[in-house]
């Protein structure tokens, strides 16, 4: 083992290298670490209210009659939707949607209260932008829950005016009569941050790690010259791989944590699983995640084609993780593409350790594919470094004799 | 030929001649268009597996277990004994609910009382727990009234007051824009708008930073910006027509807009994001940089944009800076435009800011390129 400057090769020399590496090339520590955490910031921004409340509608009412007014006030009091505009006609509450300004319209048609109390079950007509689906949904649900209220309000009345005696009548007027108590399971008030932002947070971070990974590679192996370097400082091809990668690992298990710092500590995501578990898995996830980023770089050259590709696998993923649109409904591929992803399987674990409490011998399996993409990524990498060491000693190897004879 | 021409056919030239550039802004836009609506082309979610556990055994319990396997929402994989059971099936992900018939469902129907029902769903994933929580609402609502109305027209109420008595204001639910509320249909246009940006901004950020031919076309900063923007325009010429027009056609997504209109709300749009690639190219000064600063940007700029997720539902500083991105304004102007419809009065405000943006992000990519200039 030759000593260079009083070094001895091997991991920690590797390791050490790429620290300093990070201290003289602060773009490559933003992009690791403030970059994607400044993105994560952004987001928990965007989710901090984590239920939308008090949506926009208008009301278009046709009857003014005391019913009319206390349905719209029942509207009003749902947490879902707000009535913030009364409008003259149809055209005014279409050109409001169109533009925006609010997400439904209500309409109580003329002489509802009279045709209520005759028996002629007057409709009462919701209109509502179902273009935007999560808003469309949220002032559905006001609108429906407040319009089945105030129709149990006036059931007992129409009953006992139609012959039915008061007693009778009482005892039979639940709201509906087979009313379903629906309990969410896991996640019971329907936070928007405990569902959507926390699987956001690890997608975003994986488009950080595999392109960060690639860019960080490339440094070294866009010449053979400094891939042979890398590996001499690291005594071997393993101690090698692992001193280049495992400073990221650190900085990416870092930045996640103080990702989940802030959903844990600050918007009380529950953590129901086994904490090890879910580090076991976040460990799992970045590994694979930079294995991929390694394999693209040693695959694809220049660099910038390696992180093209990066960027391009990573980018559109979220919606093949089956977060918010359910793998369950996806076609074939999408599917299978979605099974290929890292970021799927990491938060399909994720879910199970965080809001669902899932017992270790159901949740194993996310956490061994993860495994599985870690080894097979990992022995495919060492495997091209190896061909690429081959093929450059033999670049070499005939060339030695002709300079011995060229210079005698 | 004049100069802002001139400099507009180099920079067509070099779109056309430099691969990193080529790839991103005409590989790279056929390669999204086929690649990123994939996981919606179902559209919706279709029968939810869910777990039936009978505790009653009666004729009604399971004539409302046939209707609700019947219903499209849903579907009754399993019937099990007991909720424990079932439980374990939710956590293994085989079911994602459990519907409860507690004993005497019927006893209580047929003595005129109310008779609950307990739904679990899962709510980790909420567009499966809304499937559910709709479909089990919508049959238990349909059985409950048939009940009803059959007891009392049996106690001697009139046949068409009793169906009053049961319901007596019916709430008609109108979805504009999307009627079937499919995922494709909801997320594919606004998701559209968000890769032309993203593919614009790589492709335009890559542009400015690559090497230039030297010497280069004679002409001061702003005809410099001005002729790259123009070239940017002859590209998307073909490219928006095929993203806002073809795509949906292909993807069968409701269209109403004109294809006139929504070329003339895509207009300012390509110049800020256009003008937005050059200040970044100022900015980051290398393609790898430009590249690795864009990637991951693309998610939070879709939750920006107050598609996904309400613009009243964000704290108001996020809302001010959601404005600086080209993004927010055009998807609302020209999912307004295509999708539902609209005409250029009611997206006047997010046109006059793709406007104001382009406006600002040209000015600001002249004086970077001032800067530039020995």
């Amino acid at each position: 083992m030759t000593r260079r400057g009083g070094f001895t090769p091997g991991f920690p020399l590797v390791f050490g290298r790429e620290f300093a590496r990070l201290r003289r090339r602060p773009f490559l520590l933003a992009l690791t670490t403030l970059v994607p955490l400044a993105l994560m910031a952004l987001l928990t921004g965007i989710f901090s209210a984590g239920l939308a409340t008090r949506l926009p509608i208008g009301v278009l009412d046709l009857d003014g009659s005391d019913l009319s007014r206390t349905i719209v006030r029942m509207v009003d009091a749902t947490p879902d939707a707000a009535v913030s505009l009364r409008v003259g006609d149809l055209a005014e509450g279409r050109r409001l949607i169109l533009s925006g300004r609010i997400h439904g319209l209500l309409m109580l048609p003329r002489d509802l209260e009279r045709d209520v109390q005759a028996g002629r079950r007057p409709e009462v007509v919701f209109f509502y932008n179902a273009q935007t689906l999560t808003t469309g949904n949220l002032v559905l649900r006001g609108v429906a829950a407040a319009v089945q209220t105030a129709a149990a309000g006036i059931r007992l009345s129409l009953r006992t005016a139609r012959g039915q005696p008061m007693d009778d009548a009482q005892s039979s007027l639940a709201p509906v009569p087979v009313p379903v108590q629906t309990h969410a399971l896991f996640n019971p008030t329907l936070n928007y941050t405990h569902f959507l932002l926390a699987a956001l947070l690890p997608a975003l971070l994986q488009v950080t790690m595999m392109t960060g990974m690639a860019y960080a590679v490339g440094l070294d192996v866009e010449t053979t010259h400094r891939l042979r370097i890398l590996r001499r400082l690291g005594g071997g091809l393993w101690p090698a791989m692992a001193g280049k990668v495992l400073p990221y690992t650190l900085l990416f298990l870092l930045v996640l944590g103080l990702a989940d710092a802030v959903l844990f500590g600050l918007l009380g995501l529950p953590l129901r699983g086994m904490p090890w578990l879910l580090l076991l898995a976040d460990i799992l996830f970045i590994l694979a995640c930079q294995m991929a980023g390694l394999l693209l770089a040693l695959l694809l050259r220049p660099t910038a084609g390696a992180v093209s590709v990066a960027s391009l696998l990573t980018g559109p993923a979220f919606g093949f993780m089956g977060i918010g649109f359910p793998r369950l409904a996806m076609g074939g591929f999408a599917q299978f593409w979605g099974a290929l992803l890292p970021g799927t399987w990491f938060l399909m674990a994720r879910i199970d350790q965080t809001v669902r409490g899932t017992p270790p011998e159901l949740s194993w399996r996310p956490c061994l594919v993860l495994l599985g993409f870690v080894l097979a990524l990992g022995l495919l990498s060492a495997a091209r470094l190896e061909i690429m060491r081959r093929r450059t000693d033999a670049a070499r190897a005939p060339r030695l004799p002709v300079t011995a004879e060229a210079v005698p | 030929m004049t100069p802002i021409l001139a400099v507009c056919a180099e920079e067509l030239g070099r779109i056309l001649t430099l691969k990193p550039a080529r790839s991103v802004l005409i590989m790279g836009m056929l390669l999204y268009a086929a690649f990123y609506p994939q996981p919606y082309l179902n559209e919706a979610l279709h029968d939810v597996p869910i777990a039936l556990v009978d505790q009653d055994g009666s004729t009604s319990s399971l004539e409302f277990a046939r209707r609700l396997d019947a219903s499209p929402d849903l579907s009754v994989a399993a019937v099990l004994p007991d909720v424990p059971s079932a439980e374990r099936a939710i956590l293994a992900r085989d079911l994602y609910g459990i519907l409860l018939i507690p004993r005497d469902f019927e006893q209580e129907l047929l003595h005129g009382r109310a008779s609950p029902l307990a739904l679990y769903a899962d709510a980790s994933y909420l567009l499966m727990y809304q499937r559910m929580s709709s479909g089990v609402s919508a049959v238990a609502r349909a059985f409950g009234a048939e009940v009803e109305t059959a007891r009392l027209v049996g106690i001697g109420v009139d046949p068409a007051l009793a169906g009053a008595a049961v319901d007596p204001m019916p709430l008609t639910a109108v979805p504009l824009f999307n009627p079937q509320s499919g995922y494709a249909t909801y997320l594919l246009p606004a998701a559209l708008v968000l890769i032309l940006q993203q593919l614009l901004l790589i492709g335009t950020g890559l542009l400015g930073t690559l090497p230039r031919p030297t010497p280069g076309v004679a002409a001061g900063p702003a005809t410099r910006v001005g002729g790259r923007l123009l070239a940017y325009l002859c590209l998307q010429v073909l490219v928006v027509p095929f993203y806002l027009v073809v795509l949906p056609w292909i993807y069968d997504i409701p269209r109403l807009g004109s294809p006139l209109l929504i070329l003339a709300v895509a207009l300012p749009f390509v110049l800020a994001v256009g003008a937005l690639g050059q200040v970044v190219a100022g900015l980051f000064r290398q393609p790898l940089l430009v590249q690795l600063a864009a990637a991951s940007i693309g998610l939070p700029f879709f939750f920006l944009a107050g598609f996904a997720w309400p613009a009243e539902a964000m704290p108001a500083p996020l809302r001010l800076l959601a404005e600086l991105v080209p993004s927010t304004s055009a998807i609302e102007a020209l999912v307004g435009v295509g999708q539902l419809g609209a005409g250029l009065t009611d997206v006047r405000t997010p046109f006059l800011m793709l406007w104001g943006l382009a406006g600002f992000y040209g000015l600001l990519a002249i004086m970077l390129e001032r800067r530039r200039q020995p």
